[in-house]
């Protein structure tokens, strides 16, 4: 499908010799003539299921790629197919003015769920059951006001008599019209799912707080696949009003909603065609066979249970072996130098002020103040529960503080949203190490690269995914592992992980970098390759680096400067030599110093 | 108070009280295992099917309340054992599978009794005076029964020794487990409870209802909202809950139509979802 969103003329010899473009082509040609295999009874059929399958790409791209989970999406085709009707019917006269309403008519219901996605989003953060309850409330709240708003929408029995789209209402030229649709919406997608968009929409399936914490906007990226799934929902909902001559209440509302979601999982929602392959087989013969068959749609939630239980890949899983066969022969990629990340040359550094902190009645920071002004390694140690972890998501703005503030070049960090605050040049390591585990290792390297050096548009730029940097460069000589492309970082090893994850901090080149115990569970050799690295990349880049640690030879070999916490505030501050000889530090350490 | 005042005031605490009763099954299972069940409602489907099938039988309609407790239980224990208990660490997938289940199940009950609607007499009929109104006896009746129950199980947790360990296993499972406590077990029978109010459920409303395969939804859905609103782990969140959504519903119902009170329900979850997600009394976290 690639294939098609690049018209170049040039370029078309070339791609026929890619084997996946060959296959779409292929597909679509298909596609383009089964009206004369099969008859105008069963293309009629078909086009009605393409429109579906369209509306089910959209829930697979929030499902299966994205990772949450809409369980009303019957809305936006609903409203797309009302909106149509009325167009259709209301402009007979001067179908000209068609040309301007249908586009309309699909762009409200993208419109509508960008609204809904950001609202919800934004002030709910997270994903789960809840946003799925509230798509699913939302589709049935439409169902009653299309049966009740009697003067609008024709009540139950819906609008009537919609005429055709002019000029294509015969039985061939819809099933055209709705096929056309089809391959376009798969293309779209497509084209996205490659986009550097698509690989943070499954960054965030992955890990959401890692891609928040590389400063990319989570809650917007979220509501951006929703309005994608809402606009090609629309897409199939306005072509259904003119093909199918009625639009009834039944197509906002549960039954829809929930069909959209089985085929979805049946057909394979991470696959691009595995929503459709879903519609397509498994709408179809149950349009065949419910009347014929009692237990039919008993075997249809049967077999959507087994799927979501043992086989979350479905139909489009068994063709995985032969999608990876034509993986391989791809052609090499030309990479492209990333350009300097745009920060702010303000100087101040991060300095917190009496911060206080707390959660209920635990006090987690207490009268915190700490000061990072200049280039350099500094260490921050303490014992358990010491609130060493906890400056650092206060600094990120995921612990807030009740008192005082955080400053970084003059910056109040208390304003700003976790990934604001990344933006302004701080970059983060957690202390179990967190990449995302579903993506190659390019990919993982890509969305560090990209942190804070993009803008929304540059996120539909596929070029950016071949992205370099000198800093890659030497990280791929001390790290080999690091060019194995197109190895899942799940198949790393602990310690690769830590690495990965470490290499990736240091790729977005922040100006304060907080490493949260970056030599966690790594053998000695590792542990001085880390070591290595940290202090290379503070000598190069002139970052401020803190460092959270427990061992303290590592704080020695380290540290210019060692900050004592306890007890969430802090205790002492100087070298090495001169927190140890301090009586306070000695005194929180007896029996516990390593 | 008027003659006319009493019976709506009446009307709203059936329909509170019985939500209440329908929730707290959801409550159970939601607020101790953290399960999002949204085949709860066709449990409570389950349930009113087994009345219809005593009352066509012509046997006595207590029978019902074992036949739908005892069906209800098989189901929540094999739901328990083969569908939830791989999921518990995934929650998102819970949802899902329960939902595939809810189908699963109104799928077949319309493949044995088919789409129709059923109604069912009332098993205790004729009217009641209260404060002067006339008042059909079998709601009153229910009210004392979902009130009875919802006090007879907050004790039960409270003070017997099942209650003490399940909620250590809320409270901290490995623990609970380290201590010997059969924590599969008493999820199970969480699990269980749970289901099998809303077996109770269903037969206790079905008379007063068409029956039918699509009723279930409306019960997830009104008994979620009722956590929603009310907000997980106590019993003054159920009732708060049961309160807004039950009484917003017999309030907007009466005053326009009952389409008019369902959107008005939907609005206010909608916006509970998106605003206040812990709900009135959400326990502090």
């Amino acid at each position: 499908m690639r294939a098609l969103s690049d018209g170049a003329r040039g370029r078309v010899g070339k791609l026929l010799e890619s084997s996946s473009a060959r296959l779409s082509i292929g597909g679509v040609l298909v596609l383009l003539s089964l009206p004369f295999l099969l008859g105008d009874f069963w293309s009629y059929q078909l086009a009605l299921y393409y429109l579906y399958a369209i509306a089910a790409l959209g829930v697979g791209l929030c499902w299966g790629r994205t990772g949450f989970l809409p369980l009303g999406q019957a809305l936006y085709f609903g409203l797309g197919a009302y909106l149509s009707g009325w167009a259709l019917l209301s402009n007979s006269e001067n179908p000209w003015w068609l040309l301007l309403w249908l586009p309309l008519a699909v762009l409200v219901p993208g419109v509508l769920a960008l609204v809904i996605g950001l609202l919800v989003f934004r002030r709910r953060g997270e994903s789960g059951p809840y946003f799925s309850m509230i798509t699913l409330a939302l589709s049935l709240l439409a169902y009653q006001l299309a049966n009740n708003w009697e003067s609008v929408t024709g009540g139950f029995n819906g609008l009537k008599g919609i005429p055709g789209l002019p000029g294509l209402d015969g039985y061939t030229e819809s099933y055209y019209v709705a096929a056309i649709a089809l391959i376009a919406a798969v293309a779209v997608l497509a084209w996205l799912r490659q986009a550097p968009v698509g690989v943070l929409w499954s960054a965030l399936a992955n890990n959401e707080r890692r891609a928040m914490l590389f400063g990319f906007d989570t809650n917007g990226l979220k509501a951006s696949a929703y309005a994608v799934s809402g606009l090609i929902a629309g897409l199939g909902g306005v072509l259904y009003a003119p093909q199918q001559g009625l639009v009834t209440p039944q197509l906002c509302g549960f039954v829809l909603s929930a069909d959209l979601v089985i085929w979805t999982a049946v057909g394979g929602r991470a696959a691009l065609l595995g929503p459709a392959i879903g519609a397509l087989l498994i709408g179809s013969l149950t349009s065949e066979l419910r009347m014929r068959f009692e237990w039919w749609e008993m075997l249809i939630a049967l077999i959507f249970i087994a799927v979501v239980l043992l086989f979350p890949q479905g139909i489009a899983g068994l063709f995985a072996p032969l999608r990876r066969r034509f993986a391989r022969n791809q052609q090499p990629v030309v990479e492209e130098t990333a350009p300097p990340r745009p920060l702010r040359r303000a100087l101040g550094g991060l300095i917190i002020q009496n911060v206080r902190s707390a959660v209920g009645n635990v006090v987690i920071l207490d009268q915190l103040s700490l000061t990072f002004d200049r280039p350099g390694i500094f260490c921050v140690i303490g014992p358990n529960g010491a609130g060493k972890t906890s400056t650092f998501n206060m600094i990120t703005g995921e612990l807030p503080a009740q008192f005082g503030q955080a400053l970084f070049n003059g910056e109040r960090l208390s304003r700003l949203l976790p990934h604001q605050v990344i933006r302004l040049g701080i970059g983060r390591k957690f202390q179990i190490p967190s990449v995302f585990a579903e993506l190659s290792i390019a990919d993982n390297l890509a969305i560090a690269l990209w942190s804070g050096r993009v803008s929304r548009i540059d996120l539909l730029k596929p070029r950016l995914r071949h992205w370099t940097s000198a800093v890659l460069q030497s990280l791929r000589e001390r790290y080999p592992f690091l060019l194995d492309d197109q190895r899942q970082a799940a198949q790393l090893s602990h310690g690769e992980r830590q690495l990965l994850e470490l290499s990736m901090a240091l790729l977005s080149e922040p100006q304060l970098l907080l490493l949260d115990e970056p030599c966690a569970g790594l053998s000695p050799a590792e542990t001085a390759a880390v070591t290595a690295v940290i202090r290379w990349a503070s000598e190069r880049q002139r970052a401020t680096i803190v460092v959270i640690e427990h061992d303290m030879a590592l704080v020695k070999e380290l540290a210019e400067t060692v900050y004592v916490l306890h007890n969430g505030a802090l205790l002492a501050q100087g070298t090495v030599a001169q927190v140890q000889a301090d009586p306070a530090v000695r005194a929180v350490y007896v029996g516990a110093q390593k | 108070m008027d003659a006319l005042l009493i019976p709506q005031i009446l009307n709203a605490l059936y329909g509170i009280s019985t939500l209440a009763l329908v929730a707290l099954g959801l409550a159970v299972i939601l607020g101790l295992l953290g399960v999002l069940n949204l085949a709860y409602g066709e449990m409570v489907m389950v349930g009113a099917y087994c009345a219809y099938v005593v009352q066509a039988q012509g046997w006595p309609y207590l029978t019902a309340v074992p036949l739908a407790v005892g069906v209800c239980a098989v189901l929540g224990f094999a739901v328990e054992r083969w569908l939830v208990r791989p999921l518990y660490a995934r929650p998102f997938d819970t949802l899902v599978v329960t939902w595939g289940l809810s189908l699963l199940i109104r799928k077949t009950v319309e493949a044995i009794f088919g789409t129709g609607f059923k109604s069912l007499t009332e098993p205790v009929s004729g009217t009641m005076q209260v404060l002067g109104a006339t008042y059909p006896r079998y709601r009153l009746l229910l009210i004392a029964i979902s009130v009875a129950v919802l006090i007879a199980l907050i004790v039960w947790y409270g003070r017997s020794r099942t209650g003490t360990r399940i909620r250590a296993m809320v409270g901290n499972p490995d623990l609970a487990r380290a201590l010997g406590v059969p924590v599969n077990r008493y999820a199970a029978v969480t699990f269980v409870v749970g289901t099998c109010l809303a077996g109770l459920g269903g037969v206790m409303i079905a008379p007063l209802l068409p029956v039918q395969p699509f009723m279930g939804l409306d019960y997830i859905l009104q008994s979620f909202f009722v956590l929603v609103v009310g907000g997980l782990g106590s019993v003054a969140g159920l009732l708060a809950g049961a309160l807004v959504v039950g009484g917003v519903n017999s309030v907007v119902s009466a005053i326009w139509d009952n389409s008019a009170g369902y959107v008005t329900v939907l609005t206010v979850a909608i916006l509970f979802l998106w605003l206040r997600p812990r709900g009135l009394y959400a326990r502090a976290q």
